[in-house]
C-alpha cells in the first residue's frame, strides 16, 4: 500500500525527467552564457573581457538597429496583415465557390501545399522566379514590360514578404477554414429567411465564429515571422545594403561577420524577451 | 449564380494558379538542360518547349549533392527517434497531472517557450557550447541540438491528442488492477497510435527542413541539403537545374507527410 502511494504521487515527475534533463544539458548552459557574454566584449587576441552593461547601452543608440527595428515592424506587420487577410478571404471564397464537398476539400488540400516547405526551400524555390534571369523577368520580356529587379534594394523586402504569403497564406486559410466549416449551416438558412445581405450574413453569422481562428493566426504568423531569417539570408543576406536587414539577421551578422559576441548576445536576450512576452500572449489566448 | 459566388471563382482560380505556378517551375527546372533554364521567351511544357533531361539529377546523386540529402535523412531520423519516448512520457503527464509538480500549466509555457524560441538569437552559445566540448560539426552535435528543439515542438503536438482521449478508460483499467505500465501499454497507445504517427511525421518534417542550426552547429564535415542547395549559388556558373532538381526532391517527403495526415492538419498546427 504504501509504495503504491508513493508511484501515484511520483510519478508524474518521472514523466517529465528525461525531457527536462535532455532539454538542460543544452540550455542550461546556453541560456545563462548567453547572459555572461552580454556583459561580456569579444577583443580579438585577449579573448572575452567584462564590460558591465555597454553592450545593452550600445543597442539604444545604434543607429542601425532603429532602421532594422522599423523594417522588423514592416517585414512581419505587413506580411501578417495580408496573409490573414488574404487567408480569410480565400477560405470563404473556396466555400462560396465550391459547392461539392470532395472536389473543395480537394482545392483546399491543395491550397496548404506551400505550407509544408521549409522556409529555407521555399527561399530557394523564389530564387529561380525572381533572379534577375529568372522566370518572372523573362515573362515580363515576353510581355514587353521592363523588368523588375526584384533582388534591387528597393524590391527586395517586398519580394521576401511575397515569398512569404505564397507560403504562409495557407496557416490563415486552413485555421479559418476550419472554423467556417464548423458554422451549421441552418445559420445561413436562417439569414437567407432574413433576407440578410451577403455582407450582413459576414458580419452576424460568420464573423463571430471565425474571429477566435483570424486571432490566433495573427499571434502565429507574426510570432513566426520573426523567428525565422531563412529567406533573408538565402533571398538577400540582408542586402543590398540594409535594405532587407531585419533585427534577426542583424544579431546573426553581429555574431559571425563581425565576431561581436557580447554585443549580439545582448541582442538576443533583448529579443527573447520580446518573444517571451509574444508567446506568454499566444499561451493566454490558447487556454 | 449571384455577384459573390462569381467574385469567390475568380478568388479561388487566381489563387490557385498563383500558388501552383512556382511549384511547376521548380519541378520542370530539374529536368531541364542548363542552358534550357533560363530564356525568352520561358520555356514551360516539356517536350514541346524543351527535351527532358536528367542532367540536373544526374549532378545531384553522382557527386557529393546527394550525401547531403543522406546526412539529412540520418540526423532527421536519429533526432526523432531519441525524442520520441521521450515526447511520449513528458506529453502524457501535460496531459493527465495538470496539478503535479513539473506538470502544470507553468512548466508548459516554459517549453513552449523554447518552442518559440528563435534559432538566431540562440544558435552562438550553442555554437560554443559544442566548440568548448570538442564537438562542433559532428553528428552528435546536431542531432543532440535537434533533439532539445523538437522536444517542446512533439509535446506540445502529441498533448492534444492525448487530450482528446478520455481518461476515463485508464481509471477503468487501473480499478481492474491494472498498474500504469499496462494500463499504458494496453490501452493509452493503441488510443493515441495515429496522433503518434502524425506528430512523429510532423517531428522529422521540421528537422528535414532546418537550416540555421545545421549551418552553424555543423555545416563543415557534416553537411545536410538545407546548406548544400544555397550553397551552389557561389559556383561560377550557377546550376540552376540542379536547384530545381534539388527542390524537387526536398519537397516530395513534406508533400507526402501532409496528405497522409490531412485529417489531423488543423491539430499539427494548434494542437487541439
Amino acid at each position: 500500500m504504501a509504495s503504491e502511494k508513493k508511484t501515484k504521487t511520483s510519478l508524474p515527475i518521472f514523466l517529465q525527467l528525461p525531457a527536462t534533463i535532455i532539454i538542460w544539458s543544452l540550455v542550461g548552459y546556453v541560456l545563462p552564457y548567453l547572459i555572461y557574454l552580454s556583459f561580456n566584449k569579444n577583443i580579438p587576441g585577449k579573448g572575452l573581457v567584462f564590460v558591465g552593461i555597454e553592450n545593452y547601452y550600445k543597442f539604444l543608440i545604434d543607429p542601425r538597429v532603429y532602421g532594422d527595428l522599423f523594417r522588423t515592424i514592416y517585414y512581419s506587420g505587413l506580411g501578417t496583415i495580408i496573409e490573414v487577410i488574404l487567408g480569410m478571404v480565400i477560405a470563404l471564397a473556396i466555400t462560396n465557390a465550391i459547392k461539392n464537398e470532395r472536389i473543395r476539400y480537394m482545392v483546399f488540400l491543395l491550397f496548404l501545399i506551400p505550407m509544408s516547405f521549409s522556409e529555407a526551400i521555399v527561399a530557394n524555390m523564389w530564387l529561380l522566379l525572381v533572379t534577375p534571369v529568372g522566370y518572372i523577368n523573362s515573362f515580363l520580356k515576353v510581355l514587353n514590360l521592363p523588368t523588375i529587379s526584384w533582388l534591387g534594394s528597393d524590391m527586395a523586402l517586398t519580394t521576401i514578404i511575397i515569398s512569404d504569403v505564397w507560403q504562409w497564406t495557407s496557416l490563415p486559410l486552413l485555421l479559418i477554414y476550419a472554423a467556417r466549416s464548423s458554422i451549421s449551416k441552418e445559420f445561413y438558412d436562417m439569414a437567407d429567411l432574413d433576407k440578410l445581405s451577403s455582407w450582413q450574413t459576414f458580419r452576424v453569422v460568420t464573423w463571430p465564429h471565425i474571429k477566435w481562428a483570424v486571432a490566433v493566426s495573427i499571434l502565429l504568423r507574426f510570432i513566426f515571422m520573426n523567428i525565422y531569417i531563412d529567406k533573408i539570408f538565402i533571398l538577400t543576406y540582408g542586402g543590398p545594403g540594409f535594405a532587407t536587414e531585419t533585427l534577426g539577421f542583424y544579431i546573426f551578422l553581429q555574431a559571425f561577420q563581425y565576431g561581436a559576441y557580447g554585443y549580439a548576445a545582448a541582442l538576443s536576450i533583448i529579443t527573447l524577451l520580446i518573444v517571451g512576452i509574444l508567446t506568454y500572449i499566444f499561451w493566454k489566448f490558447m487556454r | 449564380m449571384n455577384l459573390v459566388r462569381i467574385i469567390s471563382i475568380i478568388i479561388v482560380i487566381i489563387w490557385g494558379i498563383f500558388s501552383i505556378s512556382p511549384l511547376y517551375i521548380v519541378v520542370i527546372s530539374g529536368f531541364k538542360e542548363l542552358n534550357d533554364v533560363f530564356t525568352v521567351p520561358p520555356k514551360l511544357i516539356p517536350f514541346i518547349d524543351f527535351q527532358p533531361s536528367l542532367e540536373a539529377y544526374y549532378k545531384v546523386f553522382y557527386t557529393e549533392i546527394g550525401q547531403t540529402f543522406i546526412t539529412s535523412l540520418v540526423i532527421a531520423i536519429a533526432a526523432t527517434v531519441i525524442t520520441l519516448p521521450v515526447v511520449i512520457f513528458s506529453a502524457y503527464g501535460f496531459s493527465r497531472f495538470p496539478r503535479a509538480a513539473m506538470n502544470d500549466p507553468r512548466s508548459f509555457f516554459i517549453l513552449l517557450t523554447l518552442r518559440m524560441t528563435p534559432p538566431f538569437a540562440v544558435v552562438l552559445p550553442i555554437l560554443l557550447y559544442w566548440s568548448s566540448l570538442g564537438l562542433i560539426d559532428t553528428y552528435p552535435a546536431l542531432i543532440w541540438t535537434y533533439t532539445v528543439f523538437s522536444i517542446p515542438l512533439g509535446v506540445w503536438i502529441l498533448k492534444g491528442f492525448i487530450d482528446s482521449i478520455p481518461g476515463r478508460l485508464e481509471d477503468a483499467a487501473r480499478v481492474d488492477g491494472y498498474n500504469f505500465a499496462s494500463t499504458f501499454i494496453k490501452f493509452v497507445l493503441p488510443l493515441m497510435a495515429s496522433g503518434l504517427a502524425a506528430t512523429i511525421a510532423l517531428v522529422w518534417l521540421f528537422l528535414w527542413n532546418e537550416f540555421l542550426f545545421a549551418l552553424k552547429i555543423a555545416g563543415g564535415n557534416v553537411v545536410t541539403y538545407t546548406v548544400k542547395l544555397p550553397q551552389l549559388r557561389h559556383a561560377e556558373r550557377i546550376m540552376w537545374n540542379v536547384y530545381g532538381a534539388m527542390g524537387t526532391i526536398s519537397i516530395i517527403p513534406p508533400m507526402i507527410i501532409f496528405l497522409a495526415f490531412r485529417r489531423y492538419i488543423t491539430k499539427l498546427y494548434l494542437a487541439r
